[in-house]
């Protein structure tokens, strides 16, 4: 079920105001001078002019730490206990990546941990109208549409455009003063989140097929990673930032009363030394990506290249968080691809 | 403890109770465990197949079968201590629980093997997944031809399975080669490396080769598998690698775009030759 | 489980991490004592022991020779020594001094030559004896304390992070430093705590010394280039609590 229907400025803060008193809606809100999602407590903190939010909306489905497994004593049972909730004002990037993991975490192997929590949410993305200063989602992965949305909001004149794409985003319609929207509505929202895209200050000039084979082929050009990486710190704060990262580190943990504890798996980073390292026995241990220029190279083989197969398109979405989160500003996945297919 | 989700049957990680049935010690830092599920259920699995073995508080490892499908009333483990939960398991006795995720990961292609020469090359540690076809092989001995076994330890106290070793050794059913790094003043076998084994027999190239060990082994195990002629399609590798959640989610054991705990851990050489990172 | 014998010993500190201890004042600390017996612990108690502990939460760096044999007595009366706050674990503030020689007069004045003042380098007590693990931190931070204490006394080696700050405050979601225009050191920062300064808007200062690792060029690189530090200032950055993990430590 698809709809478009029309809602004012005015009655749009009404149907935000109605939805945060009955439902939990998580939103793009202001921290100091940035953006994060966090639940709304009234419409006045909706921020829909959010440039980009410091982490990306995984961290509803996959928090930071997550307890798998808690135990007590011998007895041990699972705790996935999703909890239904809005996100609300999600931009078009943003909705890729989740989709992103939403496929990751499915395939092979189904992860309830995450997928129960994803299930239990209702998405609702919002058009960008505040572009950051490290965005690129104009010019990457052109070819993997958005989708596993429940709506989406755009700004025109006078309102808000608001189509719906299934009963989740349907549903939502009764807590506003919604109109259906006329074709010239439907026409100026889309032309909205058309014009946005070539206005990103990063672009990528190659797509994303001869991006994944030609950076793939760079593997071995061992002195460029190194040279890239000179100035990486292994901080791993451009994976924690990632939409699409979603690596896991696991670990026990007793409680106080040291018989009952968990099992929690928290964030981790591949670009941290320790992320592939082994322990041998008598003290050996073995570390598969030893050097911080392979583990450099392992994030950008993964966003532009390993992971294309599986998702139609590189693992990246252009949000631009890494760029912004790397304090030696070498993390910029524009600047790396675009220094391989130039040469 | 209470839980009111429907979730229970659906979270891959939560483990399963097994039974200590027997623990025996080969050498200082292995432990050998025979286990049997609680719920009386069989373990069915293929010689190569990983289980995530874990102890609550401490956490959970990788660990191969060391014993074969074919025997199907118990299952077997070898755990080398080495970090915080294998030092753990190892202070377990028998009728103790140790909690299990598995079989995972992808083992030995039977079906390739069967009717062909077989070649088993196992270093150290690297004995006690390919002891899982090893055994497989020797139960079901009429559907494989020649079946060649090389061995190589550090030194004679490293050796693993003892028992087996000295059956092996006698045994018609398998051409048994052993090796130490280093011997002592017991030891009148080969000194040498691994690939030293090969000047002792005939391999032919119709062989289906099974190469598993620690990581500096493989590239030379292949050079001479090169020599002798065998494809490298029909060379099978068992990699390590860090392998956390077992289930290809947590990132931890990837070789380029390759899970090791859900494409392998067992690989046909051919399929992983141009990966970088796999050697 | 029987309870585990701890004993808190101190040495050149402020004796703030035996502070901190004292600072749970809630059910957590009650909790700890139902599995361990502190045996010695100068802040809170006036008993002394001759025993053997299992473990020994030494406090402070060592600065003065004469103070090698109390260590020595301690290693050989315990199970497991942990050097616990940062001065015990990498020297912390205190050797701040090593890389200085005319600081005495400064501090001191008249009194600089009086020899109680005698002090050699600031090192961490693993100078001195074998240290089994550190807690670190400025002060310590106790919820790390109570982790290692109940991974020891179910005899696990504790988990100690070797990935920096930035992890931690990327997981909290919080704005980073360098973004608001300040400086930070997280980046070649020993995680572990939680990362509390930055999310109240204050850099991080590596109280908890480095990772293994530290990209100490790149550091000095972006303090000057993106916090407009001076060369000397970025130099001399983060000798503040981790002056012996620097590659130019003395």
């Amino acid at each position: 079920m698809m709809n478009a229907y029309f809602i004012t400025e005015k009655d749009f803060k009404n149907f935000v105001s109605a939805m945060v008193q009955s439902l939990t809606v998580i939103g793009p809100v202001a921290k100091r001078k940035k953006f994060v999602f966090a639940k709304l407590e009234s419409a006045e903190d909706l921020r829909l002019d959010y440039d980009v939010t410091l982490l990306p909306p995984k961290k509803e489905f996959f928090p930071p730490s997550q307890d798998m497994v808690r135990f007590e004593k011998d007895k041990y049972e699972g705790c996935i206990s999703p909890q239904e909730k809005i996100l609300l004002g999600v931009h078009f990037y943003d909705i890729k990546a989740i989709d992103m993991t939403d496929r990751l975490f499915r395939e092979k192997n189904e992860d309830w941990n995450y997928l129960a929590n994803r299930e239990a949410a209702t998405i609702i993305g919002s058009n960008i109208q505040t572009i950051s200063e490290r965005a690129f989602w104009g010019t990457v992965g052109k070819d993997v549409p958005p989708k596993g949305h429940d709506g989406f909001i755009t700004k025109i004149n006078g309102g808000y455009v608001y189509e719906t794409r299934g009963d989740k985003g349907e549903a939502l319609v009764k807590f506003g003063s919604f109109a259906k929207a006329t074709d010239a509505q439907v026409k100026e929202a889309r032309a909205v989140n058309e014009n946005v895209m070539g206005k990103c200050p990063e672009k990528l000039n190659r797509s994303s097929k001869e991006i994944a084979e030609k950076v793939r082929k760079a593997f071995s050009k061992e002195a460029f990673w190194e040279a890239l990486a000179e100035d990486c710190f292994s901080c791993g704060s451009c994976n924690i930032v990632c939409p699409t990262c979603y690596c896991f580190d696991v670990q026990d943990n007793w409680n106080l009363d040291q018989v009952s504890g968990a099992r929690t798996r928290y964030w981790d980073a591949c670009l941290t030394e320790d992320f592939a390292k082994v322990s041998l026995g008598g003290g050996a241990t073995e570390n598969f990506r030893e050097e911080r220029a392979e583990r450099f190279r392992h994030r950008i083989m993964r966003k532009a290249s390993y992971l294309n197969e599986k998702l139609g398109g590189p693992a990246c979405v252009g949000c631009g968080r890494c760029s912004a989160a790397c304090t030696s500003d070498i993390a910029d996945p524009v600047n790396v691809i675009n220094k391989i297919m130039e040469a | 403890m209470h839980c009111n989700c429907s979730y229970s049957d659906k979270n891959i990680f939560l483990p399963k109770e097994t039974e200590i049935l027997k623990v025996e010690q080969p050498t200082e830092l292995e432990k050998h465990f025979t286990l049997k599920m609680k719920d009386g259920a069989t373990m069915a699995f293929a010689p190569g197949q990983i289980l995530e073995v874990s102890l609550f508080g401490y956490g959970e490892i990788p660990i191969g079968f060391a014993s074969s499908p074919t025997r199907k009333d118990s299952f077997d483990i070898v755990v080398r201590s080495v970090g915080r939960v294998s030092k753990a398991i190892n202070k377990l006795e028998k009728g103790q629980s140790v909690f299990v995720r598995g079989p995972l990961g992808s083992g030995f292609d039977l079906d390739k093997l069967r009717g062909h020469d077989v070649l088993i090359i196992a270093g150290g540690i690297g004995l006690c997944p390919t002891r899982s076809l090893i055994q497989y092989i020797m139960d079901r001995r009429s559907e494989f031809k020649k079946f060649t076994l090389f061995y190589g330890a550090k030194d004679p106290s490293q050796q693993l399975f003892l028992s087996d070793l000295a059956n092996w050794r006698k045994s018609n059913d398998v051409d048994y080669y052993e090796t130490v790094d280093k011997g002592d003043e017991k030891w009148t076998g080969n000194v040498g490396v691994i690939t030293t084994l090969f000047k002792k027999t005939q391999i032919s190239p119709d062989t289906r080769a099974v190469i598993c060990g620690p990581p500096v082994m493989f590239k030379f195990v292949i050079a001479e598998l090169d020599k002798v002629g065998i494809p490298r399609s029909n060379v099978y590798v068992d990699l390590e690698r860090r392998m956390k959640c077992g289930v290809g989610k947590c990132g931890h054991c990837q070789i380029n775009d390759k899970y090791v705990c859900v494409d392998g851990p067992v690989f046909s050489y051919a399929d992983i030759e141009h990966l970088e990172e796999a050697l | 489980m029987a309870k585990a014998k701890v004993a808190f010993f101190d040495f050149t500190c402020c004796e703030g991490c035996q502070i901190e201890m004292t600072n749970f004042g809630d059910a957590a600390f009650l909790e700890l004592l139902n599995h361990v017996e502190i045996v010695e612990f100068r802040e809170v108690m006036s008993e002394k022991t001759k025993e053997p502990i299992d473990i020994a939460l030494v406090e402070g760096s060592f600065t003065r020779e004469a103070d090698r044999k109390r260590l020595e007595e301690i290693r050989n009366r315990a199970k497991i020594v942990i050097a616990y706050g940062a001065c015990a674990a990498t020297g912390g503030v205190n050797a701040l001094k090593n890389h200085m020689t005319d600081y005495k007069e400064d501090v001191y004045g008249k009194d600089a030559g009086m020899p109680h003042l005698d002090s050699q380098k600031a090192l961490p007590i693993s100078a001195a004896i074998k240290v089994d693990y550190c807690v670190y931190g400025c002060p310590m931070d106790k919820y790390e304390l109570l982790r290692i204490l109940s991974h020891l006394l179910h005899d696990k080696e504790p988990v100690i992070p070797n990935y920096p700050v930035c992890v931690e405050c990327k997981r909290n979601g919080t704005i980073c430093r360098y973004q608001e225009g300040d400086h930070c050191i997280g980046q070649v920062a020993r995680a572990g705590c939680g990362a509390p300064c930055p999310a109240d808007g204050i850099p991080c200062e590596a109280c908890r010394g480095f990772v293994d690792k530290p990209n100490e060029k790149a550091l000095k690189k972006v303090l000057i280039e993106k916090a407009k530090f001076s060369e000397k200032r970025a130099e001399s950055k983060s000798r503040i609590f981790s002056a012996n993990l620097r590659s130019d430590a003395q």
